[in-house]
């Protein structure tokens, strides 16, 4: 019941981006198509997924006064590999993520589960908590690329939806077009959760 | 006191050399494939820029990087010259690949590798659905190189919504640099 927990409470009760609103630097930048969305989301997805698995293994052997540069070291080496592995083999998308690839180092998502979960329990756990907290992070960024590229490219996945006279609303493309949508669904997860919890009481 | 500052420092120096080993690692298995990316971009932004030379050949010149093409392997049809324009964009260094017909005339340009902002400066890269070629790029065709302005400079290119540096960047990097290799034509002639 517990190891359930573990791996669905990433996805929507702890999401990272709508509940504790960790990262979202990267989801404004990187949610502006559905494309980089994935890419995005799988990259996290592996450095969260690594960097917990060997916090949680040392985490007996690291002094707590030290810890913080220790995390950050672990981090920093899984980034880079990510971004070596992607030049090397995917150049598109690492050429269209460009900037916020080496800037998943100081994503809070990632040193956070490294502080709050890695450090403190066993690597079943931790894998278990990587996974959840990246896949609610690749699915929370994939919703708002959808709404922003539908709406401000009209493409899904770089596929055309509407005819040439489809006029695309450039604002939600731009920065603003994020704040917008994740505003918007969060105030929509919020109204939702207040009206369960009247319901109940 | 020191005795414990010692046994942190050491304890860090394992972590950073242990990640470095790793990190060299990775590099060694990913550096031959990057290298052959790069050489493979090249080559194919020089034959975009350079066209009529597809079944030609491309000779390097020996100082900055300066390619030129011709349309037959015994180098009697010049066609043109193919430079690298490396501009200062918003957050990255954007490197350019223009090919020059033999008056100065941009025949086409290729941006190469760029970290702009995903979303704005990267759409100097994008392709829309149904074209072959980026939109932003396509503009340069045909213009002479060293009057090349944006928009808002009074010049013909238009700059990309919400990237007016990116644009400029580009456009005056591939203006100034085109005078020296404007002059390099004129000498061969």
């Amino acid at each position: 019941m517990s190891f359930k927990k573990d791996l669905i409470k990433g996805i929507f009760q702890e999401n990272p981006v709508f509940r504790l609103m960790l990262g979202l630097c990267p989801v404004l930048a990187t949610s502006t198509s559905v494309q980089n969305a994935l890419g995005m989301g799988s990259a996290v997805i592996f450095v969260l997924l690594c960097s917990n698995i060997i916090v949680s293994l040392v985490r007996n052997w690291v002094p707590a006064k030290i810890r913080i540069p220790i995390y950050i070291s672990i981090i920093a080496t899984f980034v880079t590999i990510v971004d070596l592995v992607m030049a090397g083999y995917l150049p598109d998308l690492h050429k269209s993520l460009g900037l916020f690839i080496p800037l998943i180092v100081v994503n809070c998502i990632i040193l956070g589960r490294a502080e709050a979960f890695a450090g403190k329990n066993g690597v079943f756990r931790s894998i278990l908590d990587a996974l959840g907290m990246g896949i609610g992070f690749t699915l929370a960024l994939t919703i708002i690329a959808t709404f922003r590229e539908i709406l401000g490219n009209g493409t899904w996945m770089g596929v055309p939806l509407f005819g040439p006279s489809f006029e695309p609303v450039l604002l939600m493309i731009l920065s603003p077009g994020a704040f917008i949508t994740i505003g918007l669904l969060i105030g929509l997860l919020n109204w939702t959760d207040h009206a369960r919890k009247i319901r109940h009481s | 006191m020191l005795r414990e500052m010692l046994k942190y420092a050491l304890i860090l120096m394992c972590v950073t050399l242990a990640a470095s080993g790793a990190l060299g690692f990775v590099n060694q298995l990913t550096q031959p494939k990057i290298a052959a990316q790069k050489q493979l971009e090249l080559q194919k932004g020089l034959s975009a820029v350079l066209p009529g030379t597809a079944d030609g050949i491309i000779v390097p010149d020996e100082e900055n990087a300066v390619y030129r093409g011709y349309a037959n392997q015994d180098t009697s049809d010049f066609r043109g010259i193919a430079f690298s324009s490396f501009a200062k964009g918003y957050s990255s260094t954007i490197w350019t690949l223009v090919g020059l017909d033999s008056n100065g005339t941009v025949m086409k340009i290729r941006v190469l590798g760029q970290q702009e902002t995903p979303g704005l400066g990267t759409k100097c890269m994008e392709i829309r659905s149904g074209e072959s070629e980026p939109w932003w790029q396509a503009q340069f065709e045909g213009k002479f190189a060293p009057d090349l302005r944006v928009d808002k400079d009074g010049g013909e290119i238009v700059s990309i919504t919400g990237a007016t540096i990116t644009s400029r960047a580009i456009t005056n990097d591939i203006a100034a640099r085109s005078g020296t290799i404007i002059e390099k034509l004129k000498m061969t002639e």
